[in-house]
């Protein structure tokens, strides 16, 4: 693995293909993301952003190429993909709480299933995570009685209750009302914070400014242009890169 | 009727669905008067073998079959019983001879098999002496004499003879002898024959005026008026068929003899009158029960057959979710082959009759195995393969229409596919099935009405045993409905309670 930065590599992506059918969607990333770093992929639509992102905990079937994310190689079947989900929590743009249960049992659904904790222990974990959120008082409430912002902060809190190593967001913050997107953003800041290793795409391009260590921008299925905000930002050398950001700057 | 044609042959062994499907339709059209209780055939496989060398009767026991319905000649009364004119006749005349009969009531076609099989000793069955069951089995002196007759509704003056029929609408039962014989004087005297395949019912198209005469045997419209049926004869009977009593042919001589000479002395003594007044003399002052009479008469009966109704449903339900269930993930699979299962699986049983599934388990299954099916076994698989069918596709529907979000959301928890449908989407598809399946049910529990075809005695069946004895057909047919609407509206209350509970 070769990478820039001198922390050890967390997520390892090596000409990494994808097609629907006869469309390529991706025609070979190759990315490293190291421990600790927050990654945030930009562009266009249709891009290839999201899938992408669905590639690194195979929610999609990968073409061609290799992912390695922990040091789990996730295109080698014999990996059981189950095992690496679990060091990998994802953030959906709608949310995907389970309607048929409360807040709290959304929460503790993977930790009590996969046995990792007693339902005692996983109650207690998922209100302080609940806690972290600023969700408390909702733990017993359904998600259909919740706002947007709400309901995108008890999945996150949902995503790391089986205490994951990387988070992944795909458009966290698209589906939701202007004001209540600070809220989630305030939460993702804090697990930057914290240390978690996190790949964010994102159409929020002063969050991603201000949060991210490095950007990525994606055009046509490959990764055009990358480099920390500032520079990505304030100085874009590809005339892709300019054109898109002249028209969402 | 269908008796005449009927030899006691067994029916060729077909080889091929085919032409089991088209025996079944053959059944269809001429056992519905008659609709066998299975239960009884299999007693005939116990029946013991008397000695036939003995010349006296006397102190013998003799097993004599019999039809299961064939008012007034074979029917059970209230109270359940074996009774009619053949029955009373047995058993007077072996009381006057001094031997013991056991009544094996089989169906007609089964009690002659038994009797061709040396199963049964004797048959008697309002069976009709003719040439060719004269070739397989010795008859007795004719004991009655049956013969096609008119009768006309009774609130009817105008019509007093076939010459008054001129440009009118008459009915017979299909098949039958009253109706060869309506045929072969419509022309004659200007009417036209409309033919309809039970007694009961052709009565009613005269008591409303949609035929203004009926042609049925003598002794059953003799009957029927009896009962107050709503109609008069105007005609004398037509000569027709005798009645005789059969033994196997070369066998039982002595009971053959015995009976001859039984009914000679029942004739003399006025037995034999007294009998057939019982049950064929119009009682023109007799007033008729109320319908409060009729429904507690009738409760006990139709109770049974409610339950049978509520039970059979139950069992087909129950299987027929776990078929829909099983079929339901197939349909859903990415292997072809298990798609392909249950699709096809889906195509037979949702693109055919319920009706030709009921007859093919139960008359064209044992004739494919050479093994009797129970009456439960093949109703209960004709409803749940249905109905199977039908909670298949609800099944895939429900669990397509789930987002398919709420899947990679699990799957991105760690939770591998069998547990996030389990834990994840089958919760969630569940309570969109809720109220098809609660349709279903509700359709099922009235389709169970359609295994009458193979006499299974549910609520329907238990219904038109009544009307077939007291020719009440609007009374009795509304109780039943309003039996099975009572079950119905209580079946779909109680399923949105749990509705309500278990999906908040």
């Amino acid at each position: 693995m070769s990478t820039a930065t001198t922390a050890p590599s967390k997520i390892s992506v090596r000409e990494l293909k994808k097609s629907f059918g006869a469309n390529e969607v991706l025609k070979g990333i190759n990315a490293e993301v190291a421990e600790g770093e927050v990654v945030c992929v930009i562009g266009p639509s249709g891009s290839g952003k999201s899938t992408f992102l669905r590639c690194l905990n195979k929610l999609e079937d990968i073409t061609a190429g290799h992912v390695t994310v922990d040091g789990f190689d996730v295109t080698d079947p014999k990996v059981d993909i189950n095992e690496v989900r679990r060091h990998i929590g994802m953030v959906f743009q709608h949310f995907n709480l389970f309607p048929h249960m409360s807040v709290i049992e959304n929460i503790m659904l993977a930790p009590v299933e996969l046995k990792k904790q007693g339902k005692a222990e996983a109650r207690a974990n998922a209100l302080k995570l609940l806690e972290r959120v600023g969700l408390a008082e909702k733990a017993d409430a359904r998600p259909a009685s919740l706002s947007g912002g709400q309901k995108q902060r008890v999945a996150i809190a949902r995503a790391l209750a089986m205490n994951p190593d990387i988070m992944l967001f795909d458009e966290a913050t698209s589906a939701l009302d202007p004001e209540m997107v600070g809220e989630v953003l305030q939460v993702i800041k804090d697990l930057a914070r914290e240390g978690m290793t996190m790949v964010l795409v994102t159409h929020e391009m002063g969050f991603a400014r201000e949060v991210a260590d490095r950007v990525l921008f994606m055009a046509d299925g490959v990764i055009c242009e990358q480099g920390v905000p500032e520079e990505l930002f304030g100085n874009p050398q590809q005339q892709r890169t300019q054109e898109f950001l002249s028209k969402v700057l | 009727m269908p008796r005449l044609q009927q030899a006691g042959a067994a029916r060729p062994r077909t080889a091929t669905v085919l032409a089991a499907l088209l025996a079944f339709a053959a059944l269809l059209f001429g056992a519905t008067g008659a609709a066998a209780a299975p239960a009884d055939v299999r007693q005939a496989a116990e029946a013991p073998q008397p000695a036939a060398a003995a010349s006296s009767v006397s102190g013998k026991t003799y097993v004599i079959g019999t039809d299961t319905t064939f008012a007034p000649f074979e029917f059970r009364d209230a109270g359940g019983e074996l009774t009619g004119i053949d029955m009373d006749i047995i058993r007077q005349i072996a009381k006057n001879q001094g031997f013991s009969v056991e009544i094996k009531s089989l169906g007609f076609n089964a009690a002659l098999q038994a009797l061709s099989s040396n199963q049964v000793d004797g048959v008697i069955a309002g069976m009709s002496i003719t040439e060719p069951r004269k070739q397989i089995y010795d008859f007795s002196d004719p004991y009655f004499e049956s013969g096609v007759q008119m009768a006309v509704a009774k609130s009817n003056t105008d019509v007093k003879g076939y010459e008054d029929l001129k440009g009118k609408t008459v009915t017979a039962k299909t098949g039958s002898e009253g109706e060869t014989f309506a045929k072969s004087i419509a022309g004659k005297y200007g009417f036209t024959v409309k033919s309809l395949d039970q007694s009961a019912t052709m009565y009613e198209l005269v008591k409303s005026g949609n035929a203004v005469a009926v042609f049925d045997d003598y002794p059953v419209l003799a009957y029927g008026i009896s009962q107050n049926n709503g109609l008069k004869a105007v005609s004398e009977k037509e000569k027709g068929g005798s009645y005789g009593f059969a033994v196997n042919k070369g066998k039982n001589p002595e009971l053959l003899k015995a009976f001859n000479t039984g009914l000679a002395d029942l004739k003399s003594s006025g037995e034999y009158q007294k009998i057939l007044d019982k049950y064929l003399k119009d009682p023109s002052q007799a007033a008729q029960s109320s319908f409060w009479d009729l429904l507690a008469n009738s409760f006990p009966a139709l109770m049974k057959g409610l339950g049978n109704t509520v039970l059979v449903t139950a069992i087909s339900f129950a299987l027929a979710m776990l078929i829909g269930l099983l079929m339901g993930f197939l349909k859903i699979s990415t292997s072809v082959l298990l798609r392909g299962i249950a699709t096809t699986f889906v195509n037979i049983f949702r693109g055919t009759p319920l009706l030709v599934w009921a007859f093919f388990f139960y008359f064209g299954v044992p004739q494919l195995t050479g093994q009797p099916i129970d009456i439960w076994v093949a109703g209960v698989l004709t409803l749940s393969l249905n109905a199977g069918a039908y909670i298949t596709e609800i099944v895939r529907g429900s669990i397509q229409s789930v987002d398919p979000g709420q899947l990679e959301a699990s799957r991105s928890l760690g939770l591998g596919y069998a547990k996030s449908m389990q834990k994840v989407v089958v919760p969630q598809a569940f309570k969109i099935m809720t109220p098809s399946l609660i349709n279903q049910l509700i359709i099922m529990l009235k389709d169970s009405s359609l295994l009458l075809a193979i006499g299974f005695a549910e609520l329907l069946y238990q219904g038109q045993q009544i009307y077939a004895g007291n020719f009440r057909i609007t009374e009795t047919l509304l109780i039943v409905a309003v039996l099975y609407f009572v079950v119905i509206m209580l079946l779909t209350k109680l399923a949105n309670v749990a509705d309500k509970r278990f999906n908040k």
